[in-house]
């Protein structure tokens, strides 16, 4: 279903971030456009079947985020490939492409248009989004108007009105009040159970534990460790 | 209710070839004498008359040879003085052919209707063919004249031509008559029409079928990559279209009123301008001015949002995967709406200045159509490079001011002279301009070279910008 084949991902940080032909030019003369290596991900290689629930841990920049992007397509590996059999929802960061000005209706619409829903899938679960996110009475206002937990609450509505065949999610989204993040724990829960293949990072080794098939534990861009749950969360706590 | 509009390749080939045909076919029909003859830019021009020959009393022939240089002579034209007050008999006019004296032309023209040292144009009913290298010769007779009532034609004593030759009643004289001759040049695209049409035709059919045949047979190709990708992502740039077509005006009193507005008051602005501070002698200039403004802001807005059109989705971007074509592309295609919206105060101006409703603006589409790909092109080219300089969107505001002073917008073409043609001529919106302008002001089709040259400044572009694009589109996410 997702075969990662010996990916390696490369940035050149420059120290200083040249944005300008004339920074650039100034810095070439004086000789200091040096770039500095870096390899967030080093020849990581592993396969998740059709399925599988395979959790990803390891600490603050091991590349897990990178190995994530570079699964949905985002960052395109320095080396090595990824394939994919199957449509991919990442559920990286909610609410991409919101934009103010607009109504929740029609922001329903084309945040829809940028996960990569169809025309018609869009209008067959528009009252489902709706409902699910309690904003019956506010659909038809600019969402600039609306509270922070209200625009998360209608972006995880849109996010998670699919049955993706591969589902990406970075940390379990629980968000709005009390009630909603009950509500919407239930909902990530029922797709990851619901025999989709997921990859899933998270810091809460418990949610990893009670979830998954199996772990991949990334260290400073390489793979640590990889195989049972038990075993490998068991070594990663220690 | 979409599964209407879905069709399969199958249907969409069909229903393009079949639009082809009723383009190659409409277009010969409004095309018209447009695609068989361009003028030619041989014809002989008049020179400045400097002696008049003398009053043509009855009997009289003057007599001027000449030799066209092109196959096709269209009309003559002789320049007559009245001695300023109004005669009245006529005159025979006659073009004969020198070697075998056959005549093709003979008119008798009536000289109460002549004004004072003015061209009087004369035009066969058919046009004269096969002339070139010919020795022709004009023969003007009075039939009529007396001593104080009769016309006589503008010469000039020093005839430098050895092709041109002017007899007073029989005898060779020095000097030349004031005269012109418009000849046109069959073009061979006019002649080969349906032809050549038939040909590209049998191509685009060949490739269809290729098409269709590696669909089947899950070959890749690009043609079927780009299909794919536009039937898959057609709801996605719908919607990104809408957004920026609605945000645009959102908080506006007037709203989409403004792409009405925009265009119509700038005209009023620099009509003025032009037309009392700076004289110029444009005809309708109202309507000329307007094509160039229209065109030239719809390039102006598309490139300067195009320039955006990736560093402004960023957020996107490094968020989703979406190709990232898709951006600079619904930007230009947002401004496209603005374009269409502008051409109603344009048909407003042509409407109030009279400019000639002709079939020929039913081909206003393919310079638009040309303008919007050569602006999607110029996008790809400009959100590439202002991922990797930021200094672009300065420096852009500068080119397209020069950008804008160096096309015919509010000046005449002959601003610059013959020579400096080639400036004009490397400006793609130049072409679109010319070729709207030529259909909205003249009514007529442009000569076959417009189209070709048309096409040209739009696909170019295009094809670099893709390349462009492509190679540098996975460097993005890095330096945004």
């Amino acid at each position: 279903m997702i075969k990662v084949d010996h990916v390696s991902m490369e940035f050149k940080i420059a120290h200083d971030n040249i944005k300008s032909l004339k920074e650039y030019v100034t810095a070439m003369v004086s000789g200091k456009l040096k770039y500095e290596e870096f390899w967030s991900l080093k020849d990581v290689s592993f396969e998740v079947q059709k399925g599988e629930v395979v959790g990803i841990i390891g600490r603050n920049g091991a590349g897990k985020s990178t190995l994530l992007k570079v699964i949905s397509g985002i960052l395109k590996p320095t080396k090595g490939q990824v394939i994919v059999g199957g449509n991919i929802v990442p559920m990286l960061e909610l609410g991409s492409g919101f934009d103010t000005d607009l109504t929740g209706r029609e922001n329903i619409f084309l945040n829809g248009a940028i996960l990569g829903y169809s025309e018609k899938f869009l209008k067959s679960k528009y009252d489902e989004i709706v409902e699910f996110s309690e904003l019956q009475r506010f659909i038809d206002v600019p969402i600039r108007n609306y509270s922070s937990g209200m625009l998360m609450r209608l972006a995880f509505s849109i996010a998670t009105v699919v049955n993706p065949e591969i589902l990406i999610v970075d940390e379990i989204l629980a968000v709005g009040d009390e009630n909603f993040q009950a509500k919407s724990k239930a909902r990530m829960l029922e797709l990851m159970g619901g025999g989709t293949t997921v990859l899933f990072v998270s810091h809460t080794l418990g949610q990893i534990r009670e979830m998954c098939n199996r772990v991949v534990w990334l260290d400073g861009g390489r793979v640590k460790m990889i195989g049972n749950v038990q075993e490998v969360c068991d070594t990663y706590s220690i | 209710m979409k599964n209407k509009w879905k069709i399969t390749l199958k249907q969409g080939c069909a229903l393009f070839m079949a639009v082809y045909v009723v383009f190659t076919v409409g277009l010969y029909l409004i095309a018209g004498d447009a695609f068989k003859y361009q003028v030619s830019d041989q014809s002989i021009v008049s020179v400045e008359g400097n002696t008049p020959i003398g009053a043509l009393q009855k009997g009289d022939s003057v007599e001027q040879t000449f030799t066209p240089q092109t196959n096709i002579l269209d009309s003559f034209s002789l320049k007559f003085a009245t001695f300023g007050r109004q005669n009245t008999g006529s005159v025979r006019v006659k073009l004969l052919n020198d070697a075998d004296k056959s005549v093709l032309l003979d008119k008798q023209l009536d000289i109460s209707g002549f004004q004072d040292n003015a061209f009087v144009t004369i035009k066969p009913e058919k046009q004269i063919e096969a002339v070139k290298g010919k020795t022709l010769r004009v023969s003007i007779v009075s039939e009529t004249g007396t001593p104080d009532n009769a016309v006589t034609l503008w010469s000039n004593t020093t005839n430098k031509d050895p092709n041109q030759q002017l007899y007073l009643n029989g005898k060779p004289i020095n000097g030349v008559l004031c005269f012109n001759v418009a000849e046109k040049d069959v073009l061979l695209f006019g002649q080969y029409y349906f032809e050549i049409m038939g040909a590209i035709g049998l191509a685009l059919l060949a490739y269809c079928i290729n098409l269709i045949y590696r669909r089947k047979k899950g070959i890749k190709s690009l043609g079927l990559n780009i299909i794919n990708a536009f039937t898959r992502y057609e709801f996605l740039l719908s919607q990104l279209v809408s957004r920026d077509f609605k945000t645009k005006y959102k908080r506006s009193v007037l709203g989409v009123l403004w792409s009405f507005l925009n265009p119509l008051l700038s005209m009023m602005v620099q009509y003025i301008v032009f037309s009392t501070i700076f004289k110029s002698n444009i005809p309708n200039f109202a309507v000329y001015l307007l094509i160039g403004i229209v065109f030239f802001n719809f390039f102006s807005e598309a490139t300067s949002m195009g320039l955006m059109a990736i560093v402004g989705n960023s957020s996107l971007i490094t968020k989703v995967y979406i190709p990232k074509y898709i951006f600079p592309v619904s930007r230009t295609l947002s401004s496209t709406i603005n374009l269409l919206i502008s051409m109603i105060p344009l048909l407003l101006v042509v409407l109030i200045t009279r400019a000639p409703i002709t079939p020929a603006l039913l081909l206003l589409p393919f310079s638009i159509v040309c303008a919007i790909i050569f602006s999607i092109g110029m996008s790809f080219i400009l959100s590439a490079a202002m991922v990797f300089f930021r200094d672009m969107q300065f420096l852009w505001g500068v080119v397209i001011m020069l950008w804008m002073y160096a096309t015919p917008i509010f000046y005449p073409e002959s601003i610059l002279p013959q020579k400096l043609m080639w400036l004009f001529k490397m400006n793609p919106l130049y072409h679109f301009i010319r070729f709207s302008r030529t259909i909205i002001l003249d009514g007529v089709s442009p000569e076959p070279k417009a189209y070709l040259f048309c096409l040209i400044a739009a696909f170019v572009p295009l094809a670099i910008g893709a390349v462009v694009f492509k190679k540098t589109q996975d460097k993005f996410i890095l330096n945004i």
